[in-house]
């Protein structure tokens, strides 16, 4: 019920924002305050939600200002859902629901930007026609263990790949990053990866069969070429917002890597806490880096927490996503997995230190740094060590 | 009685995050003062044979509990990163107004007062985070404590160090991140197999996770080959980083080590004869190294390879050479804490760092030329601590190996080339024809601390320290070292 | 008696740190020079200490119960200090303090001017502690604390004029090149040379050390079951342990082939020569050596391992004490002359000692004495030397009879200690001499007649340089002029010193205890006073005859090229490891600094051109995956 409460009062200010969009702000805000009863993870994916909003507050002639924020909260809104729901045909509709406003959001910014969005709304409708396709099939076939199966899989695989961005089918990352409006792009590379994992991880879990950890073969190599492409790539790059892109690649890459862990049921709450405090630590580190990009740089003190954070020194969260996926990893019998992870995590630190000194230049009184002040101490609540995550993870209805 | 040593490691905790408050001098003072607290009290829990665990809380399985561990063990630990952090502080105040002059003029920072508040933070989290290190009781909170110190010094080169910094900066962050990080490895699949990382609860190491466990501290030591971040790190950190770095940082890889030997020495007992190859083959070759370098602090760092490789070769010799590793350890951070900061007095007073345009250096700067002896004295094993580090090893090298020649005659060249090295060094920088320069006036706090350091390392060979180190280190070792002679006493004691 | 002992220490020690602290405040500080009394002062009440200890400690014998006295130390591990006071350390004690102190006395005149008179004191009394301790303790960890002093001390004050400006200082003709070796050496670099040489010796002797510690459980000298020992390790072990330990005693006495640290030593200030590198510190390393056969008693149970290792300290003393003598022989310079002189009669102390095994323990009382009588006789000599090289600013022999007339007490002391240290009879060393004919003598059904007629030899040569040395600087050298500069105190410091030797004439022939009346039995011998007669011809032979110009000298006078092996085989062999080294770690940085980062910037290069920008492209990358991925699906 609440659930159908929240989509009317999101209507509602959806309808408004063309009357005043700061009635479309606050409703949209407590939308998402009200959806983080929802689930014990929610109150997190709400912070994220929020700092999205938040940080929209900053493009000034804003084309479709007022359902911005609803179609951010509506994400959020999608992403809760993504967790409780168990049916398929249901999960699919959220798949592309959490995916639809991005294509509109992609193209907003002080100015509107029409190449990028069809650039990338090329991709996102090829990677959900695959999505589906890919879970129809694996539902068919999972029972038989058929050809079918494997070949659903590998394409659910395929598009999970495409929407998320994760090497070699990347390409539009680093595009859209580097050309579109940095606000836009953090909240693509936040909120919106949420859901495609969630999903396919549902998918994977109710058609498991002795095959699967099989193709969770393909899942870790796929995953180790999307560290080492995102990572290596970086190295060289000196644009901010291309640095980042890469970022994401590889991060995703990280996530990638602890669904080959999914398989095992002692460590399966490790893998998903790991895939989930990952998510969280890409959300708070894009955010907060492309806040800065866009403030103009920020205190050194943040883009330090934030490029340390990603490096994954503890007691930062950072550390402890990639800690609960190596352990996860390194259980279901992933050592060399979990050694290509650590080599990666050494190869990115030049680049995130060169993005930290980069936008470090100083603190400005503006929303973007407000924005970024507000990621950087997101990345500081795993100073009490998580094992409360853990437990969130462990209670979210699945 | 308890004296609270599990209370004091914390007081430079808190200091860290009370210094950027403060003026330069309050904060000196600050900071020395609140390494002297815990350096006192470790030393007198050392004298008592203190052994104790304090919990602070229990995470359950797989991690376990998280507590203190007070042994004489740490205790010798913490003394020597207490004393050495206490010296080292009050060296840097002197130091870093030069260093700030310096940066300043290059217009590479804006204000130095700023730059202090920041560097005090950093050092005193830095030096904490080790002190931590050696009194955690589970591996997890010791690989947390790693990592700190690791971020915190590799910020401190970055930002204050010389040369290509930021390169030099990244590439020893890259390296001790891999050490790290496996050594990280080895601790979770020891936490998957025995579901604790708590150090008295855990009875078994398996042989991956031991295998990951050492090849990180390989890297962090270093080893042979993994050496090549150590002498740029050392040499282009500020030095009193370098006089923290090199001293004590490192050998923790060698204090993680005699922890995890202690609860299982299977892998090391397994691999004896390679694991002291490549300990002797590391320290020759860094020793060797020693004689071609130029620099001063590179020379210095390469004599700290060398020195680690002690360790390694220690750490096969049973428990005369574990007893050996951790006096080599007291004895190595003493010696070479002193030599860096002679280093950065002769940076600081003459900004001269190529040894080819010192010489007869004892002319301009008597008393850092005799600090500098007594810091090689140690590395050497003259008349100071060093001396029994040599004793103990070269006792399990006679107890383990006997009369195999090639060992022994294999960890006397390690042992001679050492003496070789520092005496080499001394001649050619402190003596021969003076270098042509004035005559400088500078703060007694460029030389006065390494007189205290020197002072302990001398009255360590003498009762009641070498007492109660030694009666500590066998309490440690579980007796095994008095085993050594009531063997062949035949349980007799005269 | 804890008190004494602190003294004994302590007092040098400490009465020496005021004049250090003061040289490390300011440089020269002229208010501090009177602190030097101070430091002298501290070896005094040493001396006092010393001979509390030899005289009220019950008899002195060679047969007397050892007394120990036992301070705390790590009990656990049953490591103590451990003094002992016997029949050797009482006597070696006294005459340790006794030497330190009158040329202490020296020293205040001699090094009156110096500009590094803190560093001088404190490293001079460092030196007696530490000979102290290692005469006393019986504690093998101990000793070797004291050791690693003696050690110290050489080489802070070999180099103690360390900044090499002043040539009077240097050993060898500056400027003089033989191949690619520089013949000459500098303070610093001779105190570098003294104790990377020592070194060399040291470590093996610790490794010993430790290996005695895990073997018996015990480190005191005297209460090791050296019998039992080899039973437990066999002859071989037994070879192994000693003469590793041994290795340290050589370096520390220069035997060949650790000698030339030695020559070169005498860049120290003359005091320094005197003290320890003549009369004291490389004696210790015999000195230890009497002490282990002492308690040893190899001459009790005869192990196989024992015999093998005193045949090589026999003979390696004897070669070492023909090649110093040779070396002295064809020497020119003052010190150096008398540095080859001192190595030959340390050999001649190990040959001597060694020869326990055969005869027993007159064997270690014999070199015990000659050690005795070598110090004063070979002190006064530098110190002499010294005066000499004050007067006359040069360090090579020079000098006529009028020198002679100027320093007439100088000349007196050289008469008489030549005299009594050549053997000729009837003077002090004649006596201990024929104990060592005699004992050699008792070799030959062992070891044939071969170690009686090196010993026979070197004595020879040994009486020609110091004839030599008489002749050259007082009678027939070169003309010189002399520079007169009062020097009273050190004149009545080496007129005590050859008194000495007299008192020690006076014990020799009026004593009838062991074993002095064994020396007056081979000095009646026949035989002993046909080779007392030899000696006095070579003497006299030299005296008038004191320098024959040829190839062979000068060969000898270069220390039979020995230099080389330190300077320049040692030398170039770890030059070329530490280069390899070098470009090891040159590799190493290159493929970490240079390759592998190129190859990350071709790869991150090569991933990043796929961003062409043109969706086309893209499409046909994601196309192909999808059909790659299909493909795989199909084969699966």
């Amino acid at each position: 019920m609440l659930e159908l409460a929240i989509l009317i009062i999101l209507t509602i200010a959806a309808a408004l924002s063309y009357w005043d969009r700061r009635f479309s702000l606050a409703l949209s805000l407590l939308a998402i305050f009200a959806a983080s009863v929802i689930l014990p993870l929610a109150p997190l994916l709400t912070l994220v939600a929020f700092l999205g909003i938040i940080f929209l507050l900053v493009i000034k002639n804003n084309q479709i200002a007022g359902v911005d924020y609803v179609m951010v909260a509506f994400m959020l809104v999608v992403t809760v859902l993504a967790f409780v729901v168990k049916d398929l045909a249901l999960l699919l509709t959220l798949f592309v629901a959490a995916s639809v406003p991005t294509y509109l959001l992609v193209m907003i910014g002080d100015k509107l930007n029409i190449d990028i969005g069809i650039k990338y709304v090329t991709f996102m409708v090829l990677a959900t026609i695959l999505f589906i396709i890919g879970a129809a099939l694996t539902y068919y076939g999972y029972e038989e263990r058929s050809p079918l199966y494997i070949a659903g899989f590998l394409i659910l695989l395929t598009g999970l790949c495409l929407e998320v961005g994760i090497a070699p089918v990347h390409e539009w990352v680093p595009d859209v990053f580097a050309s579109a409006d940095p606000v836009p792009v953090s909240i693509i590379a936040s909120l919106a990866k949420f859901v495609p994992f969630v999903v396919a991880y549902k998918i994977f879990l109710v058609t498991a069969n002795p095959l699967t950890a099989q193709l969770l073969f393909v899942v870790a190599i796929v995953s180790a070429i999307s560290m080492f492409v995102g990572n290596i790539a970086a190295l060289t790059s000196y644009e901010p917002s291309r640095i980042l892109a890469y970022s994401t690649v590889a991060n995703m890459g990280y996530i990638l890597a602890a669904f080959s862990a999914i398989m095992s049921k002692e460590l399966i709450y490790f893998a998903l806490a790991g895939v989930l405090l990952q998510l969280f630590v890409n959300s708070f580190g894009k955010i907060g880096f492309f806040a800065s990009i866009k403030g103009g740089g920020t205190s050194s003190l943040y883009s330090w927490i934030l490029g340390v954070s990603f490096i994954g020194i503890p007691p930062l969260m950072g550390f402890w996503s990639k800690f609960f996926i190596i352990y996860a990893l390194v259980f279901s019998n992933y050592v060399w997995l979990a050694i290509i992870l650590i080599l990666n995590s050494a190869i990115s630190v030049p680049y995130y230190v060169r993005l930290s000194r980069i936008l470090g230049t100083g603190w400005r009184r503006n929303i973007a740094n407000t924005t970024a002040l507000i990621s950087a101490a997101a990345m500081l609540i795993t100073v009490i060590p998580p094992t409360w995550f853990v437990d969130l993870v462990t209670m979210a209805r699945w | 009685m308890n004296v609270l040593i599990e209370l004091a490691i914390f007081i430079p905790l808190i200091v860290t995050f009370l210094l950027p408050a403060l003026r330069e001098k309050a904060a000196t003072a600050l900071s020395t003062t609140s390494f002297l607290i815990p350096m006192v009290l470790s030393l007198y829990s050392l004298l008592k044979l203190q052994s104790y665990n304090v919990s602070l809380f229990d995470f359950g399985p797989p991690i376990g509990e998280f507590y203190i561990l007070v042994d004489p063990v740490s205790n010798a630990f913490g003394f020597t990163i207490c004393l050495v952090s206490a010296m080292v502080a009050a060296y840097s105040l002197p130091y870093m107004r030069h260093r700030f002059v310096e940066m300043l003029h290059h217009k590479e920072i804006e204000n130095s007062e700023k730059e202090f508040k920041k560097y005090w933070f950093l050092y005193n989290f830095y030096a904490v985070s080790m002190l931590l290190l050696v009194y955690s009781g589970n591996f997890l909170l010791l690989y947390i404590f790693l990592e700190i110190s690791l971020l915190t010094s590799f910020l401190l080169i970055y930002l204050y160090g010389y040369g290509n910094r930021q390169w030099v900066g990244i590439l020893y962050f890259v390296w001790t991140h891999i050490a790290g990080v496996l050594a990280l490895l080895g601790f979770l699949i020891l936490a998957f197999e025995s579901q604790t990382l708590a150090i008295k609860d855990l009875r078994a190491v398996s042989f991956v996770a031991w295998l990951l466990i050492f090849l990180g501290m390989i890297v962090k030591l270093p080893g042979l080959g993994a050496h090549m971040w150590l002498p740029w790190a050392h040499a282009e950190a500020p030095t009193p980083v370098s006089a923290l770095l090199s001293p004590i940082m490192v050998g923790l890889a060698g204090y993680i080590l005699f922890r995890v030997y202690m609860i299982d020495s299977s892998f090391v007992l397994d691999f004896k004869n390679l694991i002291l190859a490549y300990g002797i083959a590391t320290s020759i070759y860094a020793g060797l190294s020693v004689l071609k370098q130029t620099d001063y602090k590179r020379l210095l760092a390469y004599s700290t390879v060398s020195q680690m490789g002690y360790m390694l070769i220690a750490l096969c010799l049973g428990a005369a050479g574990l007893a050996g590793l951790i006096v080599q350890y007291m004895s190595h951070a003493f010696g070479k804490s002193i030599l860096f900061m002679t280093a950065g007095a002769i940076i600081a007073t003459f900004n001269l760092r190529d040894i080819k345009k010192m010489g007869g250096m004892h002319e301009h700067i008597p008393t850092i030329a005799n600090a500098a002896l007594i810091g090689f004295m140690t590395l050497s094993g003259i008349l100071t601590i060093g001396m029994f580090g040599e004793f103990l090893i070269l006792a399990g090298v006679a107890k383990v190996y006997g009369f195999d020649l090639s060992v022994v005659l294999a960890v006397v060249v390690v042992f001679i080339i050492s003496g070789f090295y520092s005496f080499y060094t001394m001649k050619v920088i402190y003596y021969g024809r003076p270098a042509k320069y004035e005559k400088p006036k500078f703060s007694r706090l460029l030389d006065a601390p390494l007189y205290v350091i020197a002072f302990f390392s001398v009255i360590f060979i003498f009762p009641p320290l070498a007492t109660a180190l030694i009666n500590g280190l066998d309490f440690a070792l579980g007796g095994e070292l008095v085993k050594i002679i009531k063997e062949v006493l035949g349980g007799v004691r005269p | 008696m804890i008190e004494v002992l602190a003294i004994l220490f302590l007092a040098p020690i400490f009465s020496s740190i005021p004049i250090a602290i003061a040289w490390g405040i300011e440089p020269r500080p002229r208010w501090a020079e009177k602190l030097s009394y101070l430091s002298v002062f501290g070896l005094f009440l040493s001396l006092l200490a010393s001979l509390y200890l030899l005289i009220y400690l019950g008899e002195l014998s060679p047969e007397a119960k050892p007394i120990k006295y036992t301070i705390e130390w790590i009990p656990a591990l049953n490591i103590n200090f451990v003094f002992i006071f016997d029949y050797l350390s009482r006597i070696m004690g006294v005459l340790t303090a006794l030497i330190a102190f009158l040329i202490g006395v020296y020293g205040l005149e001699y090094m009156r001017n110096d500009y590094r008179l803190g560093w001088y004191w404190f490293f001079f009394n460092l030196f007696t502690a530490s000979m102290l301790l290692t005469v006393y303790s019986d504690n093998m960890l101990l000793l070797f604390i004291g050791w690693e002093g003696l050690g110290l001390a050489s080489w802070g004050l070999i180099g103690h004029w360390f900044r090499d400006d002043d040539e009077l200082s240097y050993v060898g003709n500056v400027g003089r090149k033989i191949w690619k070796l520089n013949m000459f050496w500098t303070p610093s670099f001779a105190g570098w040379r003294a104790i990377s040489t020592i070194r060399i010796g040291d470590m093996p002797m610790f490794f010993a050390i430790a290996a005695f510690f895990v073997l018996t459980g015990t480190l005191n000298i005297s209460e090791i079951d050296w019998h039992g020992l080899e039973g437990k390790v066999g002859t071989v072990g037994i070879v192994i342990l000693i003469t590793a330990f041994s290795m340290g005693l050589f370096a520390k006495s220069a035997q060949l082939p650790f000698s030339d640290w030695l020559m070169t030593a005498m860049t120290g200030p003359t005091t320094v020569s005197a003290l320890l590198h003549s009369a004291t510190m490389v004696a210790a390393g015999t000195y230890i050596f009497m002490r282990l056969s002492w308690y040893i008693e190899p001459w009790k149970f005869h192990g196989h391992g024992y015999e093998y290792v005193y045949i090589l300290v026999l003979f390696l003393g004897l070669a070492s004490a023909l090649y110093g003598a040779l070396v002295a022989a064809g020497c020119l310079e003052r010190k150096v002359l008398l540095a080859a002189s001192t190595m030959s009669s340390l050999g001649l102390m190990f040959a001597s000692t060694a020869t326990c095994y055969w005869v027993g323990k007159i064997g270690i009382l014999v070199g015990f004495w000659y050690l005795v009588t070598h110090a004063f006789a070979k002190a006064t000599l530098f110190l002499v030397a010294g005066h000499l090289i004050h007067e006359t600013h040069d360090r090579f022999c020079v000098g006529d009879f009028e020198v002679a007339k100027h320093l007439k007490l100088a000349f007196i002391a050289t008469v008489a200690a030549t005299l009594s240290l050549s053997g000729i009879p009837p003077l002090t060393a004649y006596w201990v001499k024929s104990g060592m004919d005699g004992v050699m003598h008792a070799l030959e059904h062992e070891l044939g007649y071969l170690p009686l007629v090196l010993l026979i030899l070197t004595s020879m040569v040994y009486s020609g340089f110091l004839a030599k040395f008489l002749s050259l600087n007082f009678i027939k050298g070169k003309h010189v002029h002399i520079h007169p500069h009062g020097g009273k105190l050190m004149e009545i410091s080496y007129t005590a010193m050859f008194l000495m030797l007299f008192l020690l004439l006076a014990i020799y022939i009026t004593s009838y205890e062991k074993p002095f009346k064994e020396f007056h039995h081979e000095g009646f011998l026949p035989s002993s006073i046909a080779v007392g007669i030899l000696v006095l011809a070579a003497y006299i032979f030299a005296l008038y005859k004191p320098q024959i110009k040829s190839k062979v000298g000068e060969f000898l006078g270069d220390r039979m090229y020995l230099p080389f092996l330190n300077d320049l085989i040692v030398a170039k062999f770890g030059w070329v490891l530490s280069t390899l080294s070098d470009y090891g770690n040159r590799f190493i940085d290159f493929m970490c600094h240079k390759a592998v980062p190129k190859l990350f910037e071709i790869y991150s290069n090569g991933t990043r051109m796929i961003q062409s920008g043109n969706i086309n492209t893209y499409i046909k990358i994601a196309v192909a995956f999808v059909f790659i991925v299909v493909l795989i699906a199909a084969g699966w």
